[in-house]
């Protein structure tokens, strides 16, 4: 038997919600610059970032190794089979996830918010106040699917992360290597509540988002 | 507060003008109406006369100064005095009550009686607490209208202020733009439709044709007319 299941599952709820975290924050600041650019700008970035959501996570896993390697470009961080090295890792399979959901709605709503609050007398600045607020539903949206990206995903999580029980092992990784060496049953446990977790947390969410937001 | 467009172009793409040259002065308070086909460059026009985009070539000059050499600050509060509905309302995300007030809300005043007034005068008591994407086009419309209203702006900039509203509410905006004719107020209209009421009570009617032509009107009878 491994490790406790409340364990594994505590890590992954928080090693994803920092990197869909961090995803999140960093799509808002390049939807909110690009935007304000033109919509081919807008296109292009948007087709861009399309494409890198269909990359393979063992891709970018491996992509993210190169970095952190000791002898790579990052390597001085020393955090390669860290949480650390997972919550980099899953940052960038969440980034194009998150990026592609948001970029054309802050686009499209951006400047008839601004016109709205312009043409009532408001500032500039006061518009992007309303502007978040507008998008508050599908940056819910966004970062939740950030999220699923995250807690769903393996190969970064094996690659950088190596699934070190009680330290980097998080419900995927578990998964993986209780099935590799016959544990069925203890894999089935942390298959459930993988998909438990997933759905609880989005169908949640979710729900309080139709409640409050749109109000 | 004197609107003066002084040789306006505007281009959306940097290929093609939607505005050429266009020399208009809203110098004197009344009832200014601009009437075109589709794409002639009214909404375009009406954005520019309302401080909301600025033009490609050209000036908007407000009171003599150029309104686009001005700070922020200044802008700001020049704006305050020009409040514009689009023709498609525009309503955030909340009730209608929310909506109502934003513009209130936005400048930091009060102004429950007179938001009160509006909302009770077009019928939106019943729907105060409705979530805006749950209305009708009409009802939308008509709350984007009352949103304006209640600021009472000195010039307030109305894009095809009847599409989408039912007979009773266009009657009752029709008087409201009358009062404000009255209050010796400026309020500018961009229409497909010509209301003879708002013939006869207007002494501004521009014609605009795609973009490159603004003649001012003497014989109403070339346009549709529609009466209330």
């Amino acid at each position: 038997m491994g490790e406790p299941l409340l364990s594994i599952t505590a890590r992954s709820l928080y090693i994803s919600s920092i990197a869909a975290l961090l995803a999140f924050t960093a799509s808002m600041a390049l939807s909110l610059y690009v935007s304000s650019k033109s919509r081919r700008a807008v296109e292009v970035a948007a087709s861009f970032f399309e494409a890198l959501v269909g990359i393979p996570t063992t891709a970018v896993g491996l992509m993210v190794y190169m970095l952190l390697y000791p002898k790579g470009p990052l390597g001085i961080l020393g955090i390669l089979y860290t949480p650390y090295a997972i919550i980099f890792g899953e940052f960038f399979v969440a980034l194009p996830v998150a990026f592609t959901l948001m970029i054309r709605h802050v686009y499209n709503v951006r400047e008839l918010v601004r016109e709205l609050i312009l043409s009532l007398g408001g500032l500039e600045r006061q518009s992007k106040v309303f502007l978040i607020r507008e998008l508050s539903p599908i940056l819910l949206s966004s970062y939740l699917t950030a999220f699923s990206r995250a807690i769903g995903e393996l190969g970064v999580a094996l690659i950088v992360g190596g699934g070190i029980e009680g330290y980097t092992n998080v419900l995927t990784t578990a998964i993986a290597i209780q099935t590799s060496i016959g544990n069925y049953e203890y894999a089935i446990y942390l298959g459930l509540i993988l998909i438990s977790i997933t759905i609880a947390i989005i169908s949640s969410l979710r729900a309080l988002g139709e409640y409050v937001l749109w109000r | 507060m004197e609107v003066i467009l002084k040789d306006v172009w505007f281009s959306y793409d940097g290929l093609t003008y939607a505005l050429r040259g266009i020399n208009l002065g809203i110098t004197e308070p009344g009832l200014y109406i601009i009437i075109g086909p589709n794409g002639a460059g009214k909404t375009t026009l009406l954005k520019i006369v309302s401080l909301m985009m600025r033009p490609t070539r050209g000036a908007v000059l407000i009171n003599g100064r150029d309104f686009w050499g001005l700070g922020d600050e200044e802008k700001a509060l020049i704006r305050r005095n020009i409040v514009f509905v689009h023709d498609r309302p525009i309503l955030l995300r909340g009730s209608v009550k929310y909506n109502v007030e934003l513009g209130l809300r936005i400048r930091g005043a009060k102004g429950g009686d007179v938001i009160h007034y509006y909302v009770s005068r077009y019928g939106l008591e019943g729907i105060l607490n409705k979530p805006t994407h749950k209305l009708s086009a009409g009802q939308a419309k008509a709350v984007s209208i009352v949103r304006a209203l209640a600021l009472r702006p000195p010039i307030l900039v109305l894009d095809e202020p009847f599409t989408y509203l039912d007979e009773v509410r266009q009657e009752l905006l029709l008087e409201d733009i009358k009062v404000r004719v009255k209050e010796n107020v400026t309020t500018i209209i961009a229409t497909h439709y010509m209301y003879k009421e708002l013939l006869d009570i207007s002494s501004n009617i521009v014609e605009l044709t795609y973009g490159e032509v603004i003649k001012f009107i003497r014989d109403f009878n070339e346009f549709p007319m529609r009466s209330s």
